[in-house]
């Protein structure tokens, strides 16, 4: 854990409670949040393989990220029972949920596309 | 302190940065802040927790990312370098007035290197590996050489896995029981994609 090698952002956008509803809830399309926390050594594990994976897909679906840290209401209100966990979204209707996938492009890929497909 | 004075305090001294998740971090942040103060006139060293702004960090130093924040030890320099791991340690224990002797053996060379440097270097990579075991509740899984012991630890104190829920995922950090409440609990959840 402590490489000390650099992550970079940011193809995520990292929504709040307030502007979960809006961009996630009342929203169209497929979307996928990663509930997360900076802390958390997994979360990071991924970090880059997401930002490769949002830049994949982004014509088909967006990925958005809460951290639970800040965001304790939310991670409560969907059940988040550790990190990360991803939600998938379809017309405000969750669709499915992935936790912890294994950090290689494949797995979350298919964690965050998965649920869509079947 | 207010917002001007800590931000002129910040460019004449350096800022360690820790994370308030790790039990054994925030011990060690607090008595770096309670050194610092112990003497007459401004602290010597900052202390304060990384947080949950990447841009907020981004503002102490462009080159500053909270994931690299919360995966090892940082301190900010006066200068916008940075220094980590063990030294930053080395930084901590110069800057502060009781342990600033230290800098002496810190800096000895021979051919070359810094055997003490070298040994605190090593002090370092041992704690951050065995926190799990001091109460990290931010650091995730033990590495491998530390998982016996993690668990003869909880067996000792008859602890086992209580308080937090076991989970099938290798590459998952299950919350303490006690963060997850009963709202969330109504909720459907498993492991793996459904249909």
């Amino acid at each position: 854990m402590s490489d000390g090698s650099t992550v970079t952002e940011e193809k995520i956008q990292t929504l709040d409670s307030g502007s979960f509803r809006p961009m996630v809830l009342e929203a169209e399309g497929r979307i996928a949040v990663e509930f997360m926390s900076y802390g958390c050594g997994y979360c990071r594990a991924i970090e880059p393989l997401l930002q490769r994976v949002a830049e994949t897909i982004e014509a088909d679906e967006t990925i958005f990220r809460v951290n639970i840290t800040a965001e304790p209401d939310l991670a409560s209100e969907y059940g988040i029972s550790g990190t990360p966990t991803f939600v998938m979204f379809l017309g405000g209707q969750e669709l499915g949920r992935v936790e912890g996938p294994s950090p290689n492009y494949a797995s979350v890929r298919d964690a965050v596309t998965g649920p869509f497909l079947s | 302190m207010n917002a001007a004075k800590a931000d002129v305090q910040r460019r004449i001294v350096p800022i360690l940065l820790y994370d308030d998740g790790c039990a054994t971090c925030s011990r060690i942040a607090r008595w770096v802040h309670r050194s610092a103060s112990r003497s007459a006139g401004e602290p010597s060293i900052l202390d304060r927790p990384v947080g949950n702004d990447p841009s907020e960090l981004r503002r102490l130093n462009p080159g500053l990312n909270i994931w690299d924040a919360y995966a090892v030890s940082h301190v900010i320099m006066p200068d916008g370098s940075m220094k980590l791991g063990g030294e930053a340690v080395a930084e901590v224990l110069r800057r502060l007035p009781s342990t600033k002797w230290m800098a002496w053996f810190l800096d000895i060379r021979v051919v070359g290197i810094r055997p003490f440097q070298m040994l605190l270097n090593l002090a370092y990579r041992v704690l951050d590996d065995v926190r799990p075991i001091l109460g990290c509740e931010s650091c995730g899984r033990a590495k491998p050489w530390v998982r016996p012991i993690e668990r003869l630890t909880k067996w000792a104190k008859g602890m086992g896995r209580q308080g937090v829920k076991p989970s099938m995922a290798l590459h998952f950090r299950p919350l303490p029981v006690a963060h997850q409440r009963v709202a969330g609990q109504s909720r459907q959840s498993s492991t793996g994609v459904k249909g």
